[in-house]
């Protein structure tokens, strides 16, 4: 069975039957996933940081790592397996965005990439259907490319599902 | 069900651990002196023939793409920079501690290595930001050794883990260092301060390694180098690079502000430095072979 394995602001997509889309450890980033019911089209972003004004040139380069570039980037992606490129008829999940215990304003990274997030989404037209943010935990994310079912894992605690 | 460790049993764990080599020891001695220079420490490895060998191999590697060989060992050490010398060195002697598979955090193999140097580089670059007076080496050391305690007390925390995150939820437990103490009696920073009196290393980094989660705590002359480093932790674990399942079940204290200015920008932009620099680091550290991988 196939997998497609996303790094940090990496994206990806896939309609291949049996495929999976994978990312590791999500600490403060966030995992924006996108299903489309009507292509059968699972895709991915893993965006760690929520303006890509601190560092153009690195948004140029990858600009999965930015939230205000990297969900543009993913629907350019996906409108590549006849997606619509707005996005109109996708499923929006959400998952990631963790915080360390006690955590001041400045630290609260998790927070701001999830509503950074939400903010870019709201732009579209989109908004999330179910999302595990938050939280003082790290998350491995599995999504099912036949039945989009998405598994969530972190070292310690049972698998849940999103 | 665990049992609490005695003083004589983290005793006979740390004398089952190799020491640090003369050279490695030597050169976590220079980088604590602000006055000492590169010619320190060629001096240093120059003494040392597997050192020299694995400096050169290093710096030869196909991650690093130089064109030309590099067969002197100034010109390798400056190419490098005195960091990965150090890093090497240490990375080395240590080899059998960063690579332990930490199974009582549910950590996998070469989760510790990864997180170390994530904050190391994180600790580093905190030390660089203008206001502060931290020496960045001895910042990025002080990052590479800060859990090295975890090693040794990790196997005594086997089975522990859903346990322990289920209690530190319900608030039995105010983070995963109680629970640490709680069950076997003894915290991992205790643990790696333990090793730090055995290994004789530097009092900054005997330091760092002792209070990195409670950095109010350390000496107040080091307090700055400490608190660089406990935000160094927090900022690798944040990145999704933690030891398993203690990961972000630390206490992140807010009194940092005190020492050392922080913006939530400039903490971005420390925190994509890090990815780039550690991606860059890894592949260095994983090109000469038989490393810490
Ligand atoms: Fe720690
Ligand atoms: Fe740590």
């Amino acid at each position: 069975m196939g997998q497609i394995i996303l790094g940090v602001g990496d994206y990806g997509a896939s309609n291949r039957p049996g495929e999976e889309v994978k990312t590791f450890a999500l600490g403060s980033c966030v995992s924006v996933i996108l299903l489309d019911p009507k292509t059968r089209t699972v895709g991915m972003v893993h965006v760690a940081l929520p303006e890509s004004t601190i560092n153009k040139a690195k948004s140029l380069e990858k600009p999965g790592y930015f939230v205000d570039t990297g969900i543009p980037a993913l629907l350019v992606e996906m409108a590549k397996f006849g997606c619509n490129p707005k996005g109109k008829g996708m499923v929006v999940k959400l998952c990631g965005g963790a915080n360390v215990m006690d955590t001041n304003d400045t630290f609260q990274i998790g927070k701001r990439n999830g509503l950074a997030v939400k903010k870019i989404l709201w732009k579209y037209g989109m908004g999330a259907v179910a999302e595990d943010l938050g939280g003082n935990f790290s998350r491995t994310v599995t999504v099912s490319v036949d039945t989009g079912e998405i598994i969530l894992s972190s070292p310690g605690r049972s698998n849940w599902k999103l | 069900m665990t049992e609490k460790i005695s003083h004589e049993e983290i005793q006979k764990v740390i004398k089952s651990v190799p020491l640090l080599s003369p050279s490695a020891n030597q050169l976590l001695q220079a980088t604590t002196d602000p006055d000492h220079d590169q010619g320190d420490i060629v001096q240093i490895v120059k003494l040392d023939a597997t050192l020299t060998a694995r400096v050169l191999k290093i710096v030869n590697s196909a991650a690093i793409g130089l064109i030309n060989e590099i067969t002197s060992l100034e010109r390798a050490i400056s190419y490098l920079g005195e960091r990965l010398v150090v890093g090497i060195a240490v990375g080395d002697c240590a080899a059998q501690l960063f690579d332990k598979e930490l199974k009582g955090y549910e950590g996998e193999h070469g989760d510790l290595w990864r997180h170390d140097l994530r904050t190391a580089i994180a600790s580093r670059e905190i030390a660089t930001l203008s206001n502060l007076k931290i020496n960045p080496d001895l910042a990025f050391t002080a990052g590479l050794l800060h859990d090295i305690g975890k090693s040794l007390i990790s196997d005594y925390l086997q089975g522990t883990a859903s346990e322990v995150l289920s209690k530190i939820e319900n608030e039995e437990y105010g983070d995963y260092l109680t629970a640490e103490e709680e069950l076997i009696g003894i915290d991992h920073p205790r643990a790696g301060y333990e090793l730090a009196l055995a290994w004789k290393l530097p009092e900054a980094i005997t330091e760092a390694i002792r209070f990195h989660h409670t950095p109010a705590e350390a000496r107040e002359d080091l307090r700055e180098l400490v608190y660089a480093v406990h935000l160094g932790d927090n900022i690798a674990m944040l990145g999704g690079c933690g030891t398993g399942a203690d990961s972000m079940h630390y206490k992140l204290d807010p009194n940092y502000s005190q020492y050392i200015e922080l913006k939530s920008e400039e903490l971005a932009r420390v925190m994509l430095t890090v990815d780039v620099e550690f991606n860059k680091l890894e592949r260095s550290f994983s090109a000469a072979g038989d490393s810490n991988q």
